[in-house]
């Protein structure tokens, strides 16, 4: 025996070329994970003989008499590791994946590696916790409370899968063994527009393992969309499953199912496709001119490459600009930026022992990807379960079906399960990015301040599908605009085909992208009318008596549940004048404050809707099955807390399944700020029901009036007369009485959270680079279901946002193909890059969320980049006003000497 | 992945033996197996060198140091005498790779990892260092991370190595051993080359050379810093750094030697510049004039143009540092 994981032999010998990860995972401990496969993330952290190591740039070999230890093996007697523990105290990951290489690093740090964490954490991304918590846990600090019955809520309880995400056993989407497997892998498309003319597959089905190909002439001629809506119009339907035309670089040209996933890439690179080089178009202004290269010719070839156009005008701005003192235009843009989730996209299918079909997969909106695929493939509904376990992050991004398809016609086909994980360098080039947009700002305002005319042009790079186009662009040109009180307001956009990656939803959604130019604009106005940034908002924001409003006079179903925005905006003004945070480093370093608002509304305006069912169980503990996905956020928690609370009882009495199109009622997804208002309302109106059902019961059993009885904890009592729900069950199934309840819940009014981030940064004069010396974020989102939560939430959201302002950027060449489709090339922020934010909470308490709480989990965003931008404005004199700010794009505009 | 087999060699001499005869050599494998992933190297056959024993730091009889070929990149940052003696060494090799990624690096691998030029990693694309006589992608393409010293037309790629521009400004030399078992050290000056027209060579090594050391002569000043400009904080590669180890003397410069990371094929020296230094007394205007000789004859290839200003820049703060107090 010379390999040994977890002090256990294991008797297979590793494969020529297989590195160590795939090794340990083929041996049934999946407790490594793959973020990258590259040395980036960190993972798929092992320890070799005590040492950690990145497991997937190890050749299997390498262990020969070694001792491999993962995270299942850190367990001691039955006791979890200390760091174990500590990651449970401090609740150190919210969707899980990165926590097991995380913990392998952390345990094997000294102390004086410890007092050093931006160094030695280099190696292990996460992107969720924005790092916080994580350094919580290296220290010691505990931040759960106590599972009190009745208090769930407003507690902060923790995640009920943490046991199983600290020791490495929590299945994510891949961490399942099955057996007679077969492997999916796709051939991308080179080209950034062509016409396939020929495929030969001959070489590729030579190939040893290579069991089937499939090109676009063995899918459903079916036009679809892989975004995911409720109301599936929104979202135009314009691709195939596998299409005769690529119309971006990485778009899927062909896929090859093989025995093994080696195989199935040798099968990838054997086929011979002709291409018919078409022209290409990348810029969306140049897509819109006349004789440029036509995307698609599917009924709106009038509009040429504009998918659509929105506009908007209250009042009007001409005569609006015409009362001005000052006018302010500038045109401001945001880069393309990817989700990164460390999870990648990925779905297995197989057909079951009960003849049916079954996705397990990597998605936000299970239920809409059920439909799509039963639509595509004509499956009768019945026949198809999709589902999920653990998701290891989503962001937006996985309100997407892009996996699950090919997984699934693969299998209807062979009959045999077949897998799709997508590579890192995939998850780049051929899923979806946030919508790049350009927008060009027209403030009008009085010499006192006040706005007279408020303009906003947007031109969105949908890149060459529709997906979340014209969604995100409505978002751009809503909420954003309506931050602010202004009599004439106008906006138009058009979201433009190009041959670029397709747009998709991202936390912020369109909004955060015109968030971005609307704040820097407003701190450009106030710097010419001599006025700071936070006068000019007080001046102008939107007020608790203020009709909310963008460019649509209509009817709006959007109204204030709670008002915290003035308390945010003192909050991180009293935050920032307080002195914390670093002092400017020495040396030749310029400081500057900035700060910014945001607003957004909790759910989409299109349709959306949940479900929830409830039992009481014969042990007095009670089963809660919601549609909604879980995959970091945090909704599963706050689910179990809410049920709990109106049930009085104990979140850990709540047992909750999720995402499951078999076992959980529908759910539209996870996605748009709905987990807390709608999927959260339809547990509260569940668990009220079962309370009702419960105490009402015992009130008719006891013929007693029914307001005298309440529920606490494992009883139901009245007075002093107690009845424990194990005897009442017994007592109410025995006389035929069900104890369950079924709920659902739609989306309407919808309520409205605020957001303000302040910084202080400072910028080095030689070099450009920035360092954050001060982060602070108030928030309005209502009442904190989970305190804890609320703030990981924000502040993950605040460290993507520094991501996305500072180091994150898709890199393309001339010809549409993306140059750092690695983690090592594209920043994702690591431990060293995350400043700690300061997170406050207004003290609202919001009427149309369930228990007084709103959005909390998507908002946060929005603010940061354009915050960072007033702050080196602030600092050097000189707006940046195009994302990213890299040491590279500003340095070079600063003077060397102050 | 291709399939690979997979030697563990007994002995130095098996090692270059077998890499005589083809094999490709693995030290540490985190530049070589991350080039294996993406099929940019396709060896069939690999001899281990990780448990032969090269992996002491000795001082030498002048005062210098020796370090085996198999010193992990962190054991060699956290050595002692390196810390106090060569610090501009060991904060490079901290600005560079994550921890678990230094526990496996070896000294002689990071001399060898190869360029991040994307193109090279991207074998849909023309380039040749990976393909030779394919063409060069970059040329024209994105070139963010590309050279603007040294390049020729048939490549424009950096060394990505921190360590490598540290050891440079400090003189060092390369130890070779081949598989008769000759031993000759390279200064390290020579043993990097130019990509010229052959960028796929890119080293003095012949087929079957293993690099046993790297020796670094007694240090010559005792101002040493590493500054590295990226893209953030945590881990990026640098897009320009300076390496410099100064003396001072009666307020005078006694010694200068820099190194720049990020603009060349190879750590970049001039000599004519730490010549300008000599003997002077330290101001901003000997800085600049030190700045633009250096940068007299650089290269812009489009979007690598910042690299320029960036590195006078850079230089100028570096030199203003180390002179100081
Ligand atoms: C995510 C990531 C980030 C990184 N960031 C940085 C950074 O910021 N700065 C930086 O400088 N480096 C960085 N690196 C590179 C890292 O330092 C190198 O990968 C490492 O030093 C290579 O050492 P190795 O021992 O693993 O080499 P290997 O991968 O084993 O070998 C590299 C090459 O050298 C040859 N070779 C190795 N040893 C010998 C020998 N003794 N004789 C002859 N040939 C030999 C091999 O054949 C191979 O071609 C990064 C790497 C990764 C994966
Ligand atoms: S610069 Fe060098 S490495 Fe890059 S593509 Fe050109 S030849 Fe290849
Ligand atoms: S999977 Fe190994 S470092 Fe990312
Ligand atoms: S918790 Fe770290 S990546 Fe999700």
């Amino acid at each position: 025996m010379s390999y040994t994981i977890d002090s256990k032999a294991v008797s297979q010998e590793p494969r020529p070329g297989q590195c160590l990860r795939t090794f340990i995972r083929d041996a049934g401990v999946f407790g490594v994970k793959k973020g990258c496969d590259q040395g980036d993330c960190g993972a798929c952290t092992v320890w070799l003989d005590g040492v950690p190591v990145h497991s997937c740039l190890m050749p299997a070999h390498r262990a020969k008499d070694k001792q491999v230890t993962t995270v299942q093996g850190l367990e001691h007697d039955g006791h979890l590791h200390p760091v174990q523990q500590a990651f449970c105290d401090a609740q150190a990951f919210q969707c899980g994946f990165c926590a097991a290489g995380m913990i392998m690093t952390v345990a094997a740090l000294d102390e004086e590696q410890r007092a050093d964490l931006p160094r030695n954490l280099k190696g292990n991304l996460c992107r969720c916790t924005g790092y916080r918590a994580i350094e919580d846990a290296v220290h010691g600090i505990r931040s759960t409370d106590d599972d009190i019955a009745g208090a769930a809520c407003g507690a902060s309880l923790p995640n009920p899968f943490t046991q199983g995400i600290v020791t490495g056993h929590a299945r994510y989407t891949m961490d399942v063994a099955v057996e007679n497997l077969l492997h999916l892998k796709v051939l991308r498309s080179p080209h950034a527009h062509a016409r396939i003319v020929s495929i030969d597959q001959s070489k590729a089905r030579a190939i040893p393992g290579v069991v089937e190909v499939f090109t676009w002439e063995d899918v459903p001629r079916k036009l679809f969309s892989s975004a995911t809506h409720e109301d599936h119009l929104v979202d135009p339907d314009d691709m195939y499953v596998l299409d005769n035309v690529a119309r971006f670089v990485g778009q899927r040209v062909a896929a090859v199912v093989a025995e093994t996933e080696a195989a199935a890439e040798a099968g990838c690179r054997a086929l011979q496709v002709e291409y018919e080089i078409l022209p290409a178009v990348f810029d969306p202004v140049e897509a819109m001119q006349d004789g440029a290269p036509i995307l698609h010719s599917k009924g709106n070839e009038a509009k040429g490459n504009i998918f659509v156009t929105i506009k908007g005008e209250v009042g009007n701005v001409e005569s609006g600009f015409a009362e001005a003192a000052v006018v302010h235009e500038k045109t401001y843009s945001t880069s393309r930026v990817q989700h990164a989730h460390l999870e990648t996209h990925g779905s297995i299918a197989w057909r079951g022992e009960d003849g049916r079909l079954h996705v397990r997969t990597s998605t936000q909106a299970p239920f809409i990807a059920h439909q799509k695929l039963c639509y595509l493939f004509g499956i009768f509904p019945h026949d198809l379960h999709v589902f999920t376990e653990r998701v290891g992050g989503g962001f937006g991004g996985k309100q997407e079906m892009v996996s699950e398809d090919l997984c699934l016609m693969a299998t209807m086909k062979l009959g045999r399960p077949v897998k799709w994980e997508f590579t890192r360098e995939e998850q780049f080039i051929g899923a979806t990015t946030r919508h790049q947009m350009t927008t060009k700002v027209k403030l009008g305002a009085k010499a006192d301040g006040t706005l007279t005319a408020l303009e906003v042009h947007v031109v969105s790079n949908t890149g060459a599908y529709g997906g979340h186009g014209s969604e995100t662009l409505a978002a751009s040109l809503g909420s954003p605009l309506s931050a602010y009180r202004c009599k004439n307001k106008k906006a138009d956009g058009h979201a433009v085909y190009t041959n670029m990656i397709p747009g998709g939803g991202f936390r912020g959604y369109g909004a955060s992208q015109s968030t971005f130019a609307i704040e820097c604009a407003m701190d450009d106005l106030a710097e010419k009318l001599g006025m700071d940034g936070f006068a000019i908002r007080r001046k102008n924001m939107i007020g608790p008596d203020d009709v909310i409003e963008s460019v649509w006079s209509d009817p709006s179903d959007v109204s204030f549940g709670s008002y915290g925005l003035d308390e945010c905006l003192d909050l991180v003004e009293a935050a920032l004048a307080n002195g914390e945070g670093l002092p400017a480093p020495e040396g030749n370093w310029a400081e500057g404050t900035g700060i910014a608002l945001s607003v957004l509304e909790s759910g989409p305006p299109t349709e959306h809707r949940s479900g929830g069912e409830m039992r009481l169980l014969p042990d007095g503990s009670y089963h809660l099955a919601v549609g909604s996905t879980e995959m970091g956020n945090g909704s599963i928690n706050s689910h179990r807390q809410i049920a709990a609370s109106i049930l009085g009882t104990r979140g850990n009495n709540v047992d909750i399944i999720n995402a499951d199109t078999d076992l959980t009622p529908y759910d539209t997804g996870t996605f748009a700020s709905t987990g807390t208002v709608v999927a959260g309302q339809a547990v509260a109106l569940t668990a009220k029901a079962l309370h009702d059902n419960i105490v009402s019961y015992a009130a008719r059993i006891t013929d007693t009036p029914v307001e005298d009885w309440s529920l606490v904890d494992d009883a139901v009592m009245n007075g002093n007369r107690r009845i424990e729900l194990t005897e009442l069950y017994k007592i109410g199934t025995e006389a035929g009485h069900r104890f369950d309840a079924k709920r659902k819940a739609y989306l309407s009014p919808r309520t409205i959270a605020f957001n303000v981030q302040g910084v202080r940064l400072a910028v080095h004069r030689v070099t450009g680079e920035v360092r954050v010396l001060h982060s602070v974020h108030a928030a309005d989102i209502g009442r904190p279901i989970n305190p804890m939560q609320c703030r990981g939430q924000l502040e993950g959201a605040v460290a993507m946002g520094y991501g996305w302002a500072l180091t994150e950027h898709m890199v393309y060449d001339d010809h549409g193909k993306m140059l750092n489709p690695a983690l090592r090339n594209y920043h994702i922020p690591a431990f060293a890059d995350t400043p700690r934010t300061k997170i406050m909470f207004a003290d609202t308490h919001d009427t149309i969320g369930p228990l007084g709480a709103k959005a909390q989990g998507e908002c946060a965003i929005n603010a940061v980049a354009p915050a960072v931008s007033n702050a080196l404005a602030n600092a050097t004199g000189v707006r940046f006003a195009h994302l990213p700010f890299s040491p590279d794009r500003i340095f070079d505009q600063l003077s060397v000497t102050a | 992945m291709n399939p690979f087999e997979y030697t563990r060699a007994a002995s130095r001499h098996e090692a270059a033996t077998m890499a005589a005869g083809g094999a490709t050599v693995i030290a540490g494998g985190t530049n070589l197996l991350d080039l294996m992933k993406l099929e940019v190297m396709t060896p069939e056959r690999l001899v281990d060198i990780s448990r032969l024993d090269m992996d002491d730091i000795e001082t030498t009889a002048d005062g210098g140091l020796r370090i085996g070929a198999m010193v992990r990149n962190s054991d060699l940052a956290a050595h002692e005498i390196v810390r106090s003696t060569y610090p501009v060494l060991s904060r490079a090799l901290l600005a560079g790779a994550s921890g678990q990624l230094r526990n496996k690096a070896s000294t002689g691998g990071n001399l060898l990892q190869r360029t991040r030029c994307y193109y090279f990693y991207d074998t849909a694309m023309p380039c040749n260092k990976r393909e030779p006589g394919s063409g060069c992608q970059a040329i024209g393409g994105a070139t963010r991370l590309h050279a603007i010293f040294g390049a020729s037309d048939h490549c424009i790629a950096t060394h990505p190595s921190d360590m490598a521009v540290a050891l440079q400004a400090l003189d060092a030399k390369v130890e070779i051993e081949n598989a008769t078992g000759d031993i000759r050290t390279v200064e390290l000056e020579s043993f990097y080359r130019l990509p010229g027209n052959t960028p796929h060579i890119e080293t003095e090594l012949k087929p079957g050379d293993l690099i046993t050391a790297v020796i670094i002569p007694p240090a010559k000043g005792s101002r040493q810093t590493y500054r590295k400009v990226r893209d953030r904080a945590s881990y990026a590669f640098a897009l320009v750094s300076v390496a410099g180890v100064i003396e001072m003397s009666d307020g005078k410069i006694a010694h200068a030697s820099l190194a720049f990371g990020g603009v060349a094929h190879k750590p970049w020296r001039n000599a004519e510049i730490e010549q300008m230094l000599l003997g002077e007394a330290p101001s901003q205007d000997l800085f600049r004039r030190v700045a633009d000789t250096l940068l007299r004859n650089a290269e812009a290839q489009g979007d690598n143009a910042f690299k320029i200003k960036l590195l006078h820049r850079t230089l100028c703060a570096v030199l203003t540092e180390l002179t100081e107090g």
